[in-house]
């Protein structure tokens, strides 16, 4: 039998190699998520497990017995996404021991994101560890590893400027907008859905002038609460895609596994407005608008990896500060793996 | 005035083209640079020219007692004034960004290119024009509408070159630069309006000329004439109507300006020796 740390490892797919269009073939539901996290815990020869599931990764953490798991751990996964075991190799990654090790610290402190340096990642990273934990999927080894993970990722921000200069989507966004419309007070703001990174764009826009915007969700709970923290009106989710016409800016950040916004709709709404632009942001992941709607006149569709590279345009700059990082992270990497072989060695002698 | 000035005209014309090229290759360093240049400077460096070549035409306009638009040169210089006048009207008031380095690119073209052919400035009897009024504003607001033309072709090709970076998920360099694609789409509109009316005003003008001297206006001119202002007229309609708006615009009024430009060289070689005051002495330049 191996140690819990000999067996560790991680298996995934990624921005790096999965472009947005399978990226969202390999998406998960929350509930999904929630689901495979379970069924690969309740697996034999699985000891701990974690699932990481954000717009630009899948990731399965897993400490197992035996090495023959990572097939069963594939195939549950490729189940679960109901997607061939062969396409999902030919975007899979996996690294075992000390790289998956090295490879998580790069996740938790955004040096593996699209846009590098970013923090949200730690807070997607820590939710999902609270998860597993709260579901006892996690154990001694993960519970220990992930804590010193986020540590690693806190002394690297620290001790580096990779976020320096960090430009946000929020931020892109407003450039952009700016280059469509020129002056934003006077543009009216759709945002469909009630995401964090929709909700961090409308606000960004708002700090910019812009005054009118309307929050639209399938919970109007949900809608009425983003709407409240905004400041803004809300309108039924049924009746915003027929007045499309009334908006320039459209922010879709909806958790929808379906097309929300089709060709045909934003046709008929730039018919009604053929000399006014519209600027549409898809920030969901699977997308929310069809990509064909970018071939209309006169409309301007960016989705997250559009806005990621141009967000990371400025990572020239940050180069010497991503291998810094990358340095320190293996230092951590190698002190974290060191200790956590102790404790085990000392917990396998206190138990024979 | 005028008179006590030590220079000839064309000296002027030269000095003005000088100051033109000095404005486009300041706003071209700051471009390579990647930085905005300044507004300010950039206005007073067209103004200086502006202020020069005014001198010129001037001085011109006197010797020949009549509008100097008697030659291709004379036509050119002053497509070049007004639109550098265009610019000192519309510039400061709409603000928008890279206008003045293009016009400036665009006035250094064409008056360096008419200084440089020197068969354009050939001499020509005084009184070209005869002693009628009509055909002297007709020919004025003409060529002043082309100037409106041509900036609305400028701001057509910013808006093409902006829309380009913003579909092709162009971040950096000139894109950042450039106004809106909703300001510069309001501005051709405006301006295509501006011009039609302009261009509708010289034909009306021409009109009265040509009610009284029907002989004397040739066809080919006229066609030529009509059927730039008939694409300008459509072109503006299909957009008061919203059928030709945005990328199509732009490319329209492109055609369309350069269709004008080219019409100058059938308009200015079927003007006819009828037009010409027979009496009249041709001055030397």
């Amino acid at each position: 039998m191996q140690s819990g740390l000999e067996s560790l490892f991680v298996l995934g797919t990624s921005h790096h190699k999965t472009p947005l269009d399978v990226r969202e073939r390999f998406a998960l539901t929350v509930d999904q998520t929630n689901d495979l996290q379970a069924q690969i815990h309740v697996q034999e020869g699985v000891r701990e497990c974690l699932v990481l599931n954000t717009c630009n990764r899948l990731e399965i953490y897993c400490t197992v017995t035996s090495s023959s798991s990572l097939g069963m751990v594939r195939a549950l996964l490729c189940k679960a996404q109901g997607i061939s075991e062969l396409l999902f190799e030919q975007y899979a990654y996996n690294y075992a021991n000390l790289d998956a090790l090295q490879h998580l610290l790069e996740v938790s402190s955004g040096l593996d994101s699209q846009m590098i340096g970013e923090t949200e990642i730690l807070g997607q990273l820590k939710q999902s560890f609270a998860s597993a934990r709260k579901d006892q999927c996690t154990g001694k080894i993960f519970n220990r590893l992930f804590e010193k993970s986020f540590q690693a990722a806190k002394a690297v921000r620290s001790k580096t400027n990779i976020s320096r200069g960090q430009i946000s989507i929020g931020n892109v966004t407003v450039n952009l907008a700016s280059r469509i419309f020129g002056q934003l007070n006077q543009s009216r703001v759709l945002l469909i859905g009630s995401g964090e990174v929709g909700e961090k764009t409308a606000l960004a826009l708002k700090s910019r002038g812009v005054d009118d915007i309307s929050v639209s969700s399938r919970t109007l709970e949900n809608a009425q609460k983003l709407a409240n923290s905004l400041g803004c009106a809300t309108i039924n989710f049924e009746d915003c895609t027929s007045h499309l016409e009334y908006f320039d800016i459209i922010i879709c950040s909806a958790a929808s596994p379906k097309i929300i916004l089709n060709k045909t709709a934003l046709r008929c709404a730039m018919n009604q407005r053929p000399e006014r632009p519209c600027f549409l942001i898809d920030l969901a992941l699977p997308r929310n608008i069809d990509p064909a709607v970018d071939s209309l006149e006169n409309t301007y569709l960016y989705n997250l990896d559009d806005l990621s590279s141009i967000a990371n345009e400025n990572l020239y700059a940050r180069r010497n500060e991503v291998h810094k990082a990358r340095e320190i992270l293996k230092k951590h990497a190698w002190s974290i793996w060191l200790q956590v072989r102790r404790r085990e060695q000392i917990l396998s002698v206190g138990d024979s | 005035m005028f008179h006590q000035i030590a220079m000839t005209d064309r000296d002027l014309l030269v000095v003005a083209f000088a100051i033109y090229g000095c404005a486009f290759l300041y706003g071209l360093s700051f471009l390579l640079l990647r930085r905005p240049y300044s507004r300010v400077a950039m206005l007073i460096q067209l103004s200086c020219g502006f202020f020069v070549q005014t001198l010129g035409l001037n001085l011109r306009g006197t010797t020949i007692k009549a509008w100097p638009l008697g030659n291709p040169f004379e036509v050119a210089q002053f497509i070049a004034w007004s639109l550098v006048l265009l610019f000192l009207i519309i510039g400061p008031a709409f603000r928008l960004r890279l206008l003045g380095f293009l016009t400036a690119g665009l006035t250094t073209l064409i008056a360096g290119g008419s200084l440089a052919m020197h068969s354009w400035d050939h001499p020509y009897p005084l009184g070209i024009f005869g002693s009628n009024p009509w055909i002297e504003i007709h020919a004025a607001l003409a060529i002043f509408s082309y100037s409106i033309f041509a900036i609305l072709s400028l701001i057509s090709f910013m808006f093409l070159v902006q829309r380009h970076g913003l579909k092709k998920k162009q971040f950096r360099g000139i894109y950042q630069i450039l106004p809106s694609v909703q300001q510069l789409d309001l501005m051709a509109k405006r301006l295509l309006f501006t011009g039609v009316l302009f261009l509708s005003a010289s034909l009306i003008f021409g009109a009265v000329f040509w009610a009284n001297n029907f002989d004397l206006v040739p066809v080919f001119k006229l066609t030529a004439t009509c059927i730039i202002w008939i694409g300008y007229l459509c072109v503006f309609t299909l957009r008061m109507q919203r059928k030709l708006v945005t990328r199509r615009h732009a490319i329209a009024t492109i055609i369309l300006f350069i269709m004008a430009l080219f019409s100058l060289w059938p308009v200015e070689s079927a003007r006819g020796p009828e037009l010409i005051d027979k009496s009249s002495v041709a001055p030397q330049f």
